[in-house]
């Protein structure tokens, strides 16, 4: 019997993918759940299980082509076996495992057959032996799919050569993948562009020529010794998505100065009652008040109408093992400091774990981004498009700087921090985006966090 | 309070005789005696000759007879002098006291333990040093323990006497008298059912009960600076805590199963075909046993050591495991 292999729907607001690769050819016979073939969404790479066991008789979609949910993607020739029907001839009694018949009565119904005697066929040729066959464990198979790594490129310390998982760890520790594990971003990831229709102008350069993140993927050159690293899907998608924000949005780039030691006292104070609290919550937190006071910066760009937001859902970028995660919180702006920092850890947890969903990866309305304690002076973020303004965090390092004391000027130390903050010219002007970054800097600095 | 295995064992029976008059012990030699091994020393002159109830050589009798008493609401313990002669008693155990509460749908119980010395290690002979617990882990209703230190001994046996249901003990003779402990002098009790973590480690993880956790973590101490290795003591074998088991595979990928009963059928075949099946993703080499050859527990102690695990075997299958 034939059976369709469609396109499952993965994550609620999914509706399309793009075939990856095929790991199956026609013809060949595959097990319930073996994979088919991988798919990459604007959320989830995935690969698709096999929903019976059989022959591949037909593979409708060619890698790189787009497919809605629910479209078929393969025919499966069930296997013919599972299907005949039964065979019509009354089960015999078999005299040699159950006696003669009628002395031993088990039952009144009839007789059980005996299991069918099979003449074992003669065992299948061994396969040809396999050159160059890379030996691994089950855990870094599982590993090796999951950061898209060429196993044959990393060198196995086990035994027989054998790659076990501390090889793969290695090897990603030293920045070996970093396919896999992409450098921290200036700016977050967004979703995968949206059709051409939404940005004609961003798939094409000035000139007309194809942009670079378009132009067909050249064998990649590479002299003896250097290593080439494929693009994941992932890495491809956050490639596509910096080039087109940059070429989409004129990024205008303002900072602030701002003087952390009311926000460093609430820590301390919280740390005292065991609370941990990082800086991220409060920029969180004031970001999303002056949100609310400047509507213009909560807003996305939907052809050529800006949409100012009603809800405040703050996207803010985590880094995890397979890259740059950007989990949403919602209604940031109805959070307390500790709530959000609840949520960020919760976030944090679930990211290392691979257990966000693509539904709370999408409907940011603002960014934050946090390059962490080696996030340096400052830095120029990108905006996460389609959204019009993203802060980035500062490393915060103590200076001497001068304040007011009682009408006299003071030398005094402070923990100061530069938050930059870009904004999208098309949309914001110089007025209202320096008036949200200095509104958010008050906060901060007001140090007023219930 | 610092006491031997043997004195956490006669505690936890002497505790529940007191607390509890439903509570019986019946045994070869338990009485006058006070046991073969002294486990019930003093119990009889205490708790009196009805409580403390010497027995004919006869376990099938001495089962047969706690599970009498079990269905009329006592609380038998039945010591067998040595666990060897177990299968003297097998068929009240499976037969009977294993599937009574099945047998009436759930409205009686069976609160008996059987216990008694099992192991080898004493040149105790094939007779003396048996480690019959993995026939009992094949049988539905009941439940199956093996205490590896003082504190579990008493808890575990505590909790066996509390339970409703039939509870094989494992105590193991080779502990005896040479492991002495701290236990607490307040009550307390060990679950039935959880496993313990005797030590903390991430690349690999061994899995033992009974006597060969002293040599696990010993080994794992003494190799220390070349691999970090997590033991897991299971204590309890039916049912079996497997999320404290998976949890650690996951976090290791590497597994060792030790034990020192047979290795054909025996505990650490079912733990390892669990962990293949369910944690065949995090495996990151051959899930590996280390368990007594299968062949009778000899006399001559050379022969003994040759066939039972030891601290050299463990710590050349954990070497071989660490390289793969």
């Amino acid at each position: 019997m034939l059976i369709d292999v469609v396109m499952p729907q993965l994550g609620e607001s999914v509706v399309e993918g793009v075939v990856v690769k095929w790991l199956v050819e026609v013809g060949e016979l595959v097990a319930k759940d073996h994979p088919l073939l991988e798919i990459s969404t604007d959320k989830v790479d995935a690969e698709i299980p096999s929903p019976s066991a059989g022959r591949v008789a037909q593979i409708l979609v060619k890698p790189g082509e787009t497919v809605p949910i629910h479209a078929v993607l393969a025919k499966l020739e069930t296997d013919p076996a599972a299907d005949r029907p039964a065979p019509e001839e009354p089960p015999k009694w078999d005299e040699e495992t159950e006696g003669a018949p009628g002395h031993m009565a088990r039952s009144s119904g009839p007789p059980i057959p005996a299991p069918p005697r099979i003449e074992p066929s003669a065992p299948a040729p061994p396969p040809p032996p396999e050159t160059g066959r890379v030996r691994i464990t089950p855990v870094v198979a599982r590993m090796a799919a999951e950061h898209g790594l060429d196993l044959s490129k990393i060198p196995g310390t086990g035994v027989d050569g054998r790659v076990t998982r501390k090889d793969v760890e290695a090897h990603l520790a030293s920045g070996g993948a970093s396919a896999a594990v992409p450098p921290k971003a200036e700016a977050v990831p967004g979703p995968a562009p949206p059709s051409s229709k939404a940005a004609p102008s961003s798939a094409k350069a000035p000139e007309g020529k194809p942009v670079t993140a378009k132009a067909p993927v050249a064998k990649p050159s590479a002299a003896k010794g250097d290593q080439v690293i494929p693009w994941t899907p992932i890495r491809k998608r956050i490639a596509d998505h910096m080039v087109r924000s940059k070429q989409t949005s004129p990024h205008v780039h303002i900072f602030a100065e701002v003087d952390m030691h009311k926000v460093a006292a609430v820590r301390a104070k919280a740390k005292k009652e065991g609370v941990n609290l990082t800086y991220l919550p409060f920029v969180i937190c004031s970001a999303a008040k002056a949100l609310r006071e400047t509507p213009l910066m909560n807003a996305t760009v939907s052809g050529e109408s800006t949409v100012l937001k009603k809800d405040i859902h703050i996207a803010v970028a985590v880094d995890t093992e397979k890259g740059l995660l950007v989990p949403v919180l919602r209604h940031a702006d109805r959070m307390s400091l500790k709530e959000i920092s609840a949520a960020m850890d919760d976030f944090g947890a679930r990211a290392k774990s691979g257990k966000i969903s693509p539904d709370e990866l999408s409907g940011g309305t603002f960014s934050i981004t946090n390059p962490g304690i080696k996030g340096n002076l400052f830095g120029t973020p990108i905006i996460n498009q389609p959204q019009v303004g993203i802060l980035r965090l500062g490393q915060i390092v103590k200076r001497p700087v001068v304040i007011d004391v009682d009408g006299e000027d003071s030398i005094v130390i402070r923990p100061m921090m530069y938050l930059g903050c870009a904004y999208d010219h098309r949309v914001i002007d110089g007025v209202a985006g320096n008036g949200f970054l200095y509104r958010v800097r008050e906060i901060l600095e007001a140090g007023d966090f219930p | 309070m610092l006491v031997t295995y043997i004195e956490a064992i006669r505690q936890a029976m002497d505790e529940e005789l007191a607390r509890d008059k439903n509570v019986l012990l019946m045994g070869e030699d338990v009485g006058v005696l006070g046991g073969a091994f002294k486990a019930s020393a003093g119990l009889q002159e205490k708790h009196g000759a009805d409580r403390v109830v010497d027995m004919p050589i006869s376990e099938s009798l001495i089962v047969g007879a706690g599970v009498g008493l079990a269905v009329q609401g006592m609380r038998p313990i039945l010591e067998m002098q040595f666990i060897d002669f177990i299968t003297c008693g097998f068929d009240q155990i499976v037969n009977m006291a294993a599937t009574l509460r099945y047998r009436h749908g759930g409205q009686t119980a069976c609160p008996i333990v059987v216990r008694g010395p099992s192991g080898g290690g004493v040149h105790g002979g094939l007779y003396h040093s048996q480690n019959p617990e993995a026939w009992f882990c094949h049988v539905p209703g009941l439940k199956v323990v093996a205490p590896a230190t003082a504190y579990d001994a008493k808890g575990l046996l505590k909790s066996a006497i509390r339970d409703d249901d039939p509870v094989i003990y494992f105590e193991h003779k080779f502990l005896y008298r040479r492991i002495k402990e701290e236990i607490p002098a307040e009550e307390y009790l060990v679950p039935i059912g959880k496993a313990a973590l005797r030590k903390e480690g991430r690349d690999i993880t061994v899995i033992t009960y009974g006597s060969p956790v002293h040599a696990v973590v010993k080994a794992a101490r003494d190799m220390a600076a070349e691999v970090d290795i997590e033991v897991i003591d299971l204590r309890t074998l039916l049912p079996i805590d497997w999320a404290t088991v998976k949890g650690s595979v996951r976090k290791t990928g590497k597994v060792l199963i030790v034990h020192e009963a047979r290795l054909t059928g025996g505990v650490g075949g079912e733990v390892a075909a669990r962990i293949a099946q369910d944690c065949f993703e995090e495996l990151d080499g051959p899930v590996m046993r280390l368990a007594a050859r299968d062949v009778h527990t000899p006399f001559a102690p050379a022969m003994e050591d040759y066939v039972l695990p030891n601290q050299e075997k463990i710590t050349e299958a954990i070497r071989k495991l660490a390289a793969y």
